[in-house]
């Protein structure tokens, strides 16, 4: 019994190590790095869906321009949103 | 000697064309640089794990390396439920990287600077992740486009920006690969073709700056590969932990 607890409590301490390690290396500077260039791209995507939408709305309802320029500003909103999100994700 | 910097990314067939219906089936240089690339990787993994010793040689700790990232990433960003997802993101980012990697040897075609191919691999993403998250939450999935706290008035319009912003995640995975890849190579061809039209005398600036973007190119291939597999783990976190 004695060995049993003494050996759970080397795992203890042995999978804290792991922990902490594994905590210390995770901020890794090409981590970073794919962290800024996925932000650059959030933007223009969702401009762009969103533009994309109110075109195919408006060929659909007839009611040209109304609702490309709804959707455009949308779009952008959808994608300070998108940024704003993934910057806060870095915390 | 062909200075065109977009002569690169052109597809041609190789052997005789095949259609099926409408769809043209010809087997392409793209298709054959995709054949490579999967060959690469199912020979790395095969002799990679074919000897286990202890002590790893230098195939092993190549494997068993790209192992621990794909795992460890997973871990930090997806959690430890999306554990039984490891196969489907070890593929994606092996595929990625590996086409990246092949498309920076000289003479070779990369097939990830073609949209058509990147926008494939983040529609797949972006359907399984969509069915994943309807399987396991079933109709409470659309919660994730009403974000809490927000009042009523103002509802209708959030609803639409989230879909926009849900809608966007495969454009943005796929365009970043493209572009990124894209460019990179696109410069690297433009700087190659300055040091033949300058010549002895001029070119050598050209071609200084030509080693310097190799090496930056490497780096982007490897980084892109990373940046498609994580964003991946992180829209399958959404879909399994359902909350901002």
């Amino acid at each position: 019994m004695k060995d049993l607890k003494e050996i759970s409590t080397r795992l203890e301490i042995a999978k804290k190590k792991i922990k902490k390690t594994n905590e210390s290396s995770g901020r890794s500077n090409a981590a970073s790095l794919g962290k800024a260039l996925k932000i650059s791209t959030e933007l223009v995507a969702a401009v762009v869906v969103g533009s994309t939408m109110g075109f195919l709305l408006d060929t659909w309802f007839g009611t040209k321009p109304l609702l490309i320029i709804c959707f455009f500003f949308m779009g952008a909103a959808a994608g300070i949103i998108n940024v704003f999100r993934a910057a806060k994700k870095m915390h | 000697m062909n200075l065109n910097p977009m002569h690169q990314f052109e597809v041609f067939k190789i052997g005789p064309e095949i259609s099926l219906g409408d769809i043209n089936l010809s087997f392409t240089n793209a298709s054959l640089f995709m054949t490579i690339s999967s060959v690469l990787i199912l020979f790395l993994l095969f002799f990679g794990t074919k000897k286990k010793e202890l002590v790893p040689s230098k195939i092993q700790l190549i494997t068993e390396m790209s192992y621990t990232f794909v795992a460890k990433m997973m871990n930090d960003t997806a959690g430890s439920g999306a554990k039984s997802f490891f196969p489907f993101i070890f593929t994606l980012f092996m595929f990625v990287l590996f086409c990246n990697m092949v498309g920076m040897l000289p003479y070779s075609f990369t097939v990830t600077s073609h949209i058509i191919v990147t926008f494939t691999l983040a529609a797949v993403v972006f359907l399984g992740v969509t069915v994943v998250g309807f399987a396991k939450h079933g109709i409470k999935y659309l919660e994730l486009f009403v974000p809490k706290g927000v009042p009523m008035a103002l509802l209708p319009l959030i609803i639409i920006i989230e879909i926009i912003s849900y809608l966007s995640r495969p454009v943005s995975l796929s365009v970043r690969l493209f572009a990124n890849m894209m460019a990179g190579h696109t410069m690297m061809k433009v700087f190659g073709g300055f040091v033949i039209s300058l010549g002895l005398l001029g070119g050598w600036l050209p071609l200084g700056f030509s080693v310097a973007l190799t090496g930056l190119e490497i780096l982007v291939a490897f980084l892109q590969a990373y940046v498609f597999a994580i964003l991946t783990c992180i829209y399958l976190n959404d879909a399994l932990n359902l909350h901002h």
